[in-house]
């Protein structure tokens, strides 16, 4: 009787993936048809037709997000290893401050710093997206390198000096290799969460960044489902695959899995 | 109520291909305080966790007062378990987890302060009783675990090498203490230890076990005198081996060491304490020759190494103030009675 | 300087600098960002000469039923889902822990969280509108007799759609978080709880329950919090009127009549007020469950 239950929860956490695999192939699907009545490759072929502006759309959402990962990580990196590695004092003041983008919802904020951003001329430019996005990032990357670094232990840093090398060389060549598994949950944490993100890219980019969000947003406000469908495809693609290839490095971490969860 | 009579009859437990526990018969009188002793990974856990009910044997039957209680949950059985992590709830304080089986049975709010009270009292812990988990030492905790498990007034306790992770000091200690509570509550006792010392200083009586079977179930001092066998006289420290041959109800070792044995011919291993071995003036029936290689002071008497025959080198202990130079030609006496005999094929 | 206080002072420098960027970022942005809304909320229009302060903007919002009706849908939508979230997800660690093989399970609950929401409320809304899959297969073992016989659970008054949604996604969230949080030492508590007497309910109930509940009502904080913020959903999933929240918010920013700006921070301000009471809450009252045991 629990086994059933259990069976039921996890396929129901599949299942409304379903409608949306079959509506991307389908042609004609009408009420009430449990399947459709052709499968055609139409909506695949729009995903690559240079008039819907998909492709672009990749190629914005991929740039922005490799931006807002490498930044947000450029910044976690070295808050995560003050948080880390030393007691101070405010230290808890820090963190909560670090916490607070993640609690408070992102809109709020988004809206009031607007109008800095028309004034410095950053508003409708990717620019500005990336910015804005560094907003939900940074706490993420420096969360997970906090951990890490507690983790961490300072003796191997200790040693590589006694052996002659200089603070440039033990970051590249000890603390960077250490942390090799938070580096990667890092970045892939903050580029799906760059690569989700709606809202603020709406805000600040005006519509005129156009990232695949928010072509999937129109599309799904428009009445062809089809191309819908097939666009979302996409957009679980890259999340679903980049998950599949990171998966030994996130199997028990659970600030990773704060993160994710934020999708 | 006193302490059940407590027997594991014939059980056996295996994980894959390895015999944790191998055809383990075993009995503790009521009351009785039994220390079972083997080395790690011997089966003395597992044997535990059997009796109290959290693993199921493959085969056998565990009893208690006549009657068996294999199918009994583990939650019902009337058998305690205290292991080497005290596992205090963490969002109790120390009164609340002592109260916890009391609070599973039910018992009103006001009972269960008075015996959470008394309790804490008897192992000294009577002003802890609000205290967080997280504030207290290793030794307190173990404290706690004890209280908490015999304030249900359980009629056998398990104890698991409790005190392992404390340091040797305050062991000596929690013994002691071990020793009071069960003097004063007639529990029946198992009290599992890789520890012989600790084994020799807590229990009534010593099961052994070896490699998953029980090796023997005695008093003390028994183990000591006669080891039920080679790998048991060896898990008790017992250095001196001399390997021979049994005929016709005699020992021979090749020095020309003769004693009478009680075992079938074939070859045997002789064992026997260094401190039972005298240094005499000349040799004799029951002695061996041999030249002193090392003497050492060691407090209570003089260790000394006697070679006797290419090879072969016996351990004796000298009471101090005998003179024994190094290089001089003693003679050992091994008196019949202190030493033990086995078949040299016989398995631990 | 001493050595030892010089030394003090350059490892206080050295925390500064690592921790510079990072505050900078969230400084700015985030403070600044809140600052701005709570001030341009009150009338304030920086770069404008002739602005005034006045609270109107939350008097209007105060008399319009239309804000109320989104404060309670807000509300509504988020502690459901959170409270429906947690409990799924709890109850699926806890099966799967008994069940389960740790390995594919994890790779379903990943899968699900790897789905962004947008594309979510997509498939909620294939899923569950009037024409849609499970529409069709009611009508196909003859539960209704056409679309409009199917319950409106997308664009419907009580938000169950978003709700859906929500619950669908932080389920898998929640489980994770459970899940990883049921370790061998909780285990071993709840065995040293059997020999203590304590059967299966009462186990889960008394040891089980604790051991969960700080990673659990963290989970529950961010989803709740989430879920009274979140745009994409409400609007794909729910009606114009009444909207949620931030919904509203952004209505009232892109009209081109300028005076609604004052509102739009207003409603922004309350969406941030909001989750700040929502976590307040929250955590009172999960601290409070905490203390109330023996």
């Amino acid at each position: 009787m629990r086994r059933a239950f259990l069976g039921l929860l996890l396929a129901g956490l599949l299942l409304p993936v379903v409608p949306l695999a079959l509506w991307a192939i389908s042609g004609t699907w009408r009420y009430p048809d449990l399947l459709p009545s052709d499968v055609t490759t139409r909506g695949l072929h729009l995903l690559v037709d240079p008039r819907t502006r998909v492709l672009d759309g990749l190629v914005t959402s991929t740039v922005i997000g490799a931006a807002v990962a490498s930044l947000a990580c450029l910044i976690g990196f070295p808050a995560g290893r003050a948080l880390g590695l030393y007691r101070f004092r405010g230290r808890r003041v820090v963190q909560f401050l670090l916490l607070a983008p993640v609690i408070v919802p992102g809109l709020a904020v988004a809206l009031g710093i607007q109008v800095f951003f028309v004034r410095f001329g950053l508003s409708d430019t990717a620019v500005g997206v990336i910015l804005v996005q560094l907003m939900p990032t940074v706490p993420y990357a420096a969360t997970v390198f906090g951990a890490a670094f507690a983790n961490l232990d300072v003796d191997y840093e200790q040693q590589a000096r006694t052996l002659g090398a200089g603070p440039v060389r033990i970051l590249l060549f000890v603390t960077v290799p250490l942390l090799r598994p938070a580096i990667v949950v890092a970045a892939l944490l903050t580029f799906l969460i760059s690569w989700s993100e709606y809202v603020l890219t709406l805000l600040v980019g005006g519509g005129q960044v156009k990232t695949l969000p928010l072509l999937l947003f129109a599309s799904i406000s428009s009445s062809d489902t089809t191309a819908a469908a097939a666009l979302a495809l996409l957009v679980v693609g890259p999340p679903l695959l980049l998950l599949i290839a990171a998966a030994p490095f996130l199997n028990g971490r659970s600030s990773a899995m704060v993160g994710v969860g934020r999708l | 109520m006193s302490g059940a009579d407590v027997e594991v009859i014939e059980v056996s437990k295996h994980y894959g291909a390895v015999a944790a526990v191998d055809d383990v018969s075993l009995r503790l009188s009521p009351g009785s305080l039994t220390a079972l002793l083997g080395p790690s990974g011997c089966g003395k856990s597992t044997t535990l966790s059997l009796v109290a009910g959290l693993h199921h044997p493959d085969s056998g039957d565990v009893c208690v007062d006549g009657g068996s209680i294999l199918a009994v949950p583990a939650e019902r059985r009337p058998v305690a378990l205290v292991v080497q992590k005290p596992l205090l709830f963490p969002h109790l304080t120390v009164a609340q987890n002592v109260a916890f089986g009391l609070r599973m049975r039910r018992v009103d709010r006001r009972r269960r302060g008075q015996l959470v009270a008394e309790m804490l009292d008897r192992v000294q812990l009577p002003d802890l009783a609000d205290r967080r988990v997280g504030e207290l030492s290793g030794g307190q905790e173990q404290r706690v675990a004890l209280a908490r498990a015999l304030v249900l007034k359980p009629r056998v306790l398990l104890l698991d090498e409790p005190f392992s992770q404390l340091d040797a000091g305050l062991r000596v200690q929690m013994r002691a203490l071990v020793r009071r509570l069960h003097d004063e509550s007639d529990v029946t006792t198992l009290f599992v230890t890789h520890d012989q010392g600790e084994a020799l200083d807590v229990a009534d009586t010593i099961a052994l076990m070896l490699h998953g079977r029980l090796v023997g179930h005695d008093e003390p001092e028994a183990f000591y005198r006669r080891p039920p066998s080679l790998a048991a006289a060896r898990f008790f420290g017992v250095t001196n081996e001399l390997s021979g041959w049994v005929r016709g109800r005699s020992f021979a070792h090749r020095t020309g060491l003769v004693l009478p044995a009680d075992l079938p011919d074939g070859a045997a291993v002789l064992v026997v304490r260094p401190e039972s071995i005298e240094v005499v003036e000349h040799g004799g029936t029951e002695t061996v020759a041999g030249t002193v290689i090392m003497a050492r002071f060691a407090g209570t008497h003089i260790a000394v190494e006697v070679e006797i025959e290419a090879g072969e080198t016996l351990d004796v202990h000298v009471p101090v103030g005998q003179n024994i130079a190094i290089g001089s030609r003693v003679h050992l006496r091994l008196p019949r009675h202190a030493c033990t005999m086995f078949e040299a094929e016989a398995r631990a | 300087m001493s050595f030892s206080s010089s030394r003090a002072a350059s490892r206080r420098l050295r925390i500064i600098a690592l921790l510079t960027p990072a505050l900078l970022v969230v400084g700015v942005f985030f403070v600044g960002g809140v600052a701005q809304a709570v001030a341009q909320s009150f009338g304030y229009q920086p770069f404008l000469p002739s602005s005034r302060w006045s609270a109107d903007a939350y008097r209007s919002l105060w008399h319009d039923p239309a804000v109320r009706a989104s404060f309670g849908l807000t509300i509504r939508v988020s502690v459901l889902s959170t409270l429906l979230a947690a409990v799924l997800g709890v109850a699926g660690a806890l099966l799967i822990r008994r069940f389960g093989s740790r390995a594919w399970v994890n790779a379903i609950f990943q899968a699900n969280l790897a789905v962004p929401h947008l594309v979510g409320a997509l498939c909620m809304v294939l899923l569950l509108s009037q024409s849609g899959l499970l529409s069709r297969l009611s009508y196909a073992v003859g539960l209704t007799s056409g679309p409009a016989d199917f319950p409106e659970l997308t664009a419907d008054r009580f938000g169950w759609g978003i709700i859906a949604e929500y619950v669908w996604k932080e389920t898998a969230f929640i489980g994770v978080i459970a899940l990883a949080a049921l370790t061998r030492g909780v285990a071993d508590l709840e065995d040293a709880a059997r020999l203590l007497g304590a059967g299966g309910w009462q186990r889960i109930r008394h040891v089980t329950m604790p051991a969960l509940l700080p990673s659990v009502s963290a989970a529950s904080v961010l989803v709740m919090a989430f879920a009274a913020g979140s745009y994409e959903v409400p609007y794909l999933l729910g009606r114009p009127y009444p909207a949620t929240l931030p919904v509203v918010a952004l209505q009232y920013y892109q009209d081109v009549d300028l005076a609604t700006r004052p509102q739009a921070m207003a409603v922004a301000v309350v969406i941030t007020g909001l989750s700040v009471v929502l976590v307040a809450a929250y955590l009172m009252l999960t601290s409070r469950l905490v203390r109330r045991q023996l």
